[in-house]
Parts: structure tokens; C-alpha cells; sequence
């Protein structure tokens, strides 16, 4: 979890002469959870094609990430240097990647958005009145009602994607910028005021470092609602990402690589929020 | 007290706030010039309106009548020669001590490793040399005031101006924090004007003290306290300490008590709720 507060870092973990009982427990979960995946493969309670044993999701994880089976044509230029080429690379790298840059786009025009609305409803009691309510109710709509809309608007392309991926983010980090200004303490302002600083300085001085933990767990709430966004976006009607994978191995009823994508997303998924939790305490 | 101009005029200000019960009369022609090197203490029991004069004085807030001159030039705004010290917490808590300090210096546009020279003199005179690296929240109350005080000294001030700014500490921190007051009043002959409703601390420190009158805030009247310089806390024990004390609370014991019966008719009133 994100460890709060400003220097306190977290406690060194007691040095045991083996794992810490909380690290035992976490491998006994993980170690029971294939143990008893395993058993319902091979007991055949379910059908095989559905649960599949772990060597054959194994085997078509190590396909997925190991065999090149696409030509990913690479062309990059600096300066006089050039680098254009085409690499045989696994396919999942390439959807992967495209994925990667919906959700990134997303993540840069929601969040911008989100981050420019709130400042603006924050400093302005009767906008945040007059629009608050509005984004409240918003907020927890389930955002795919609108793909077919974004489609329309947008193609089906990736553009429809990072138009669902905005549209997600956009909400929680408008929500919490707006509230986390109106936190701020009324004395930092007036000190800032005191040492007459202009607006900009007001804003990169005061505002946003005093802000920093709610426009961070906004961004962190919303690059999850952005991943699955987008992610649902693919898997409704796409030729490409990582959701396209997923249901692609769904129609082909390929269930190993389909748990294989699953579980390769996981860990994705899981670097992505470490990496903006490690932002929070900086 | 050297006889030149002086530094700060206050001239017949008067502010008023609307409230749900009418109009209320904060501050009323309250006058009185601050000369340059002098410690003038503004008393008064709570909501005499010395915290609305302070923000008046510092430009935080305006709509008033009358004006402030400022080594004459008339107050429109936070004035450049103007520095101020809070009543509440008001360090930066993602800022280290030393960047805390350095605030100004930064905002000023000073290069780094020479504000951060010129933070440390800062750091050393209130007494916190060796924290510099701190965060505030591993600081004590009465540390943290300090490091307000440090920052807001480095954009060395003509004027400094603070409101109540050991409030919140306990009574022996808020002595020895006088005493650094002292001295550091003693090595930069620092102007300084004090909101205080704390009567040992105006007479520990002052030059002179202005009382205020309770609701509508009028100068009751201005006491010159002429104990001898350098001071230390240990004037607290001395006889003129106790008769200065005991003439200042003579006057502000009328409008104390006002305020309180004040209070006790609005909690009777309202049940009470605040209005």
C-alpha cells in the first residue's frame, strides 16, 4: 500500500533468518491457488479446454512472449544516425505496445483535463457548485455505454480506445484535484501572497506540491479505470491491443494463450501501480 | 529609540464586515506610527479585530477605510518591505527546513548554493542549526514556528509583522522563544510589530504596547515599557515587569471581560451554536 506522511519511510522489514511470516503466507496463497488449479485440470471436473493444466498455460506463456512471430518495422532517426529495420518479434510485444500508448494517451489527456477542471472548480466555489454534482453522478457510470458513441466519433481505431480511456480518467482525477485543493490550508496561500508570488508561481509553488498526495491517488485511481477502459474497448471491437488478444484467443478457443495474455497483463497491470505508487512517496 | 520617520503609519482605519446579525465594526480609526528599530505590541482580548489590522497592515485584505504607509509608500497589496509571521502552522511540510527557509530567496530568483548560505545564517540565528535536512513534521511545535520565523527573516524585511505567532505553544517554550525574539531583535534591529493577546510576552518584548479596546477594536491606549535593553526572559521576575504588567491588564481587564459577557450572551442566544 502507498506509504503516507513525508520521510517516515516504511519499517525495515525484520530481518528473519528466513522469509517473514507475511511473505510465507503470500507464497502458501500463490502455491495453493496452483495446487488446486492444477487438481481441477487434472480431475477433469471441468472440461480440459477450460482449466488446462499449468505446464500447458506455462508452455503457451513462454509462445506468447518467446516465439517472434511478426514483423514489427522499427525506424528510428537521430541526428545522422538511422535506425531502420524490420525485427521478427512476438506479436504480444507489438499489441502490447499498442495498448501501452492508448493508455498512456489517455492518461496524459484525461489527466491534463482532469487536473486543469479541478484547479479551476477548486479556486471557484460556485463552479464547483454549478458542475460538481454533475461529475459526482458522472463518475461511476460505466464508461462503455459511450463506446458506441466513440466509435462513431472516433473510428475504430485506436483513437475510439483512448477516447474510452479518457473518458474514464478524466472523472476521478477531476474529483479528487478539486478536493484536494479546497484542503490546502488557508495560511500556506497567505503566506504565498505575503511573498508575493505571481499566479504562476502561485500554482508550481503552492498548489500543486501541497496537493500532491490527492492529484496522485487521483492519477493512480485513474490509470486503472483508463486500463479498463480501454482494455473493455479492445475486446468489444478492435483488430489490435492487448484486449483484442484476450477475445481473439477467446473465438479461437485458444484457453491457454488466453490465460497466458491474462496473466502476462496481471503483472503489467501490477508494475503500473507500483511505478505511480513508488511517485507518491517520492 | 532612534528619532528619524517612521516606517509604518497606520492611519484611521476603520473595516467592517457584513454578518448575519448586520454589520460589524472590526477595527475603528485605530492610528499609530512604528518607528524604525522599535517593538510595538498590539493587546487585546479576542475580537478586538488585531488579527484584522494584521491583515490590513500585511495587504492581505482590503476593502478598509483610512491607510498604511509603508517608508511611504501607501499599502496596496503585500508590500515588498513587509514580512509576516502567522499565528498557524505554517511551514511548507514538503520542503526541508533549509528549503523552507530559502523560500523567498528562491521565489527572489537567487542562485541555489547562494540561498542556501544565506538559509543557513538564518537557520543558525533562530537556533535550529543542525536540522536543516528535517522535514517539519519531525519538528516540535515551538521548531517549526521558528523555522516560519527564519523563512520569513530571509527576505529580510523593513517591517516584520506577526500575529500571535507562539499561540499555540505552552508557556515555558513561549519564554524562551521571547528570548529568542530578543536577540535576534538585538543583533538586526528588526522592526517588528507583534499581535498579542498574551500580556507577559507584550511586556517581555515591547517598546511599547498599544491596547485595543473589545468589539467595536479602538486604541484604548499606548503604554511605553522602558525596561532596559538588552532584555532576556528573566525580566518576567522583575518588579517594573510586575507594575507594567499589572497597569496594561488594569486597562485590558474592562474589554477582557467584555468580550466575555459578549460571548456568554451569544451562547445563551444562540444555544450555543456559532452564528
Amino acid at each position: 500500500m502507498a506509504q503516507t506522511g513525508h520521510l517516515t519511510g516504511v519499517p525495515a522489514p525484520a530481518a528473519g533468518p528466513w522469509l517473514s511470516p507475511v511473505t510465507r503466507l503470500r507464497v502458501a496463497i500463490l502455491l495453493t491457488l496452483l495446487v488446486t488449479w492444477e487438481a481441477v485440470a487434472a480431475s477433469g471436473i471441468l472440461l480440459r479446454e477450460v482449466v488446462p493444466s499449468v505446464v500447458v498455460i506455462g508452455r503457451s506463456l513462454a509462445e506468447l512472449l518467446f516465439h517472434p512471430d511478426l514483423k514489427w518495422p522499427v525506424d528510428i532517426g537521430m541526428g545522422g544516425l538511422r535506425f531502420a529495420q524490420q525485427l521478427w518479434v512476438p506479436a504480444f510485444y507489438w499489441h502490447l505496445y499498442v495498448t501501452v500508448m492508448e493508455v498512456a494517451t489517455a492518461l496524459v489527456i484525461g489527466g491534463f483535463a482532469g487536473l486543469a477542471v479541478g484547479l479551476a472548480l477548486g479556486a471557484n466555489p460556485f463552479l464547483s457548485k454549478a458542475f460538481e454534482r454533475y461529475l459526482y453522478y458522472l463518475g461511476p457510470t460505466p464508461k462503455i455505454v459511450f463506446f458506441p458513441v466513440m466509435i462513431m466519433w472516433f473510428g475504430v481505431g485506436p483513437e475510439s480506445k483512448i477516447a474510452m480511456g479518457t473518458l474514464s480518467c478524466f472523472f476521478p482525477i477531476v474529483l479528487s484535484a478539486a478536493s484536494g485543493m479546497r484542503q490546502i490550508e488557508g495560511v500556506l496561500i497567505r503566506v504565498g501572497r505575503s511573498f508575493r508570488l505571481n499566479t504562476w508561481q502561485m500554482v508550481t509553488k503552492i498548489y500543486l506540491p501541497a496537493m500532491r498526495e490527492p492529484i496522485v491517488n487521483g492519477v493512480r485511481l485513474g490509470m486503472g479505470v483508463a486500463m479498463i477502459g480501454t482494455l473493455l474497448a479492445e475486446t468489444k471491437l478492435s483488430n489490435k491491443g492487448v484486449g483484442f488478444m484476450i477475445i481473439d484467443a477467446y473465438n479461437t478457443f485458444d484457453m491457454p494463450r488466453m490465460y497466458a495474455v491474462l496473466l502476462t497483463l496481471f503483472v503489467v497491470a501490477i508494475g503500473a501501480n507500483a511505478l505511480v505508487g513508488r511517485a507518491s512517496r517520492g | 529609540m532612534p528619532t528619524a520617520e517612521p516606517i509604518l503609519v497606520v492611519e484611521n482605519i476603520v473595516k467592517r464586515f457584513e454578518t448575519q446579525d448586520g454589520v460589524l465594526t472590526a477595527v475603528d480609526d485605530v492610528s499609530f506610527n512604528v518607528m524604525p528599530g522599535e517593538f510595538l505590541s498590539v493587546i487585546g482580548p479576542s475580537g478586538c479585530g488585531k488579527s484584522t489590522l494584521f491583515n490590513v497592515m500585511g495587504g492581505l485584505l482590503d476593502g478598509y477605510e483610512g491607510r498604511v504607509m509603508v517608508g511611504g509608500d501607501t499599502v496596496r497589496g503585500p508590500h515588498a518591505s513587509v514580512g509576516m509571521i502567522f499565528q498557524e502552522e505554517s511551514t511548507f511540510p514538503w520542503r526541508t527546513v533549509v528549503d523552507n527557509v530559502a523560500f523567498p530567496l528562491e521565489i527572489a530568483g537567487m542562485a541555489k548554493t547562494e540561498r542556501i548560505e544565506r538559509a543557513r545564517h538564518f537557520i543558525d540565528l533562530v537556533g535550529l542549526d543542525g536540522f536543516e535536512r528535517r522535514y517539519p513534521a519531525e519538528l516540535s511545535g515551538g521548531m517549526r514556528q521558528r523555522v516560519s520565523m527564519a523563512r520569513t527573516l530571509a527576505s529580510e524585511p523593513k517591517i516584520l509583522l506577526m500575529d500571535e505567532p507562539f499561540a499555540a505553544l505552552d508557556e515555558q517554550t513561549r519564554l524562551l522563544l521571547g528570548d529568542k525574539v530578543l536577540q535576534i531583535q538585538e543583533e538586526l534591529k528588526q522592526t517588528t510589530l507583534l499581535i498579542t493577546h498574551n500580556l507577559t510576552e507584550a511586556v517581555q518584548l515591547s517598546d511599547r504596547i498599544l491596547v485595543m479596546t473589545y468589539r467595536p477594536g479602538r486604541t484604548k491606549r499606548i503604554v511605553e515599557i522602558k525596561l532596559p535593553r538588552p532584555r532576556t526572559s528573566e525580566v518576567v521576575g522583575s518588579d517594573d515587569f510586575g507594575r507594567y504588567g499589572a497597569q496594561i491588564w488594569a486597562e485590558l481587564r474592562e474589554e477582557a471581560s467584555k468580550g466575555l459577557q459578549d460571548d456568554e450572551s451569544r451562547v445563551a442566544r444562540d444555544g450555543g451554536r456559532r452564528a
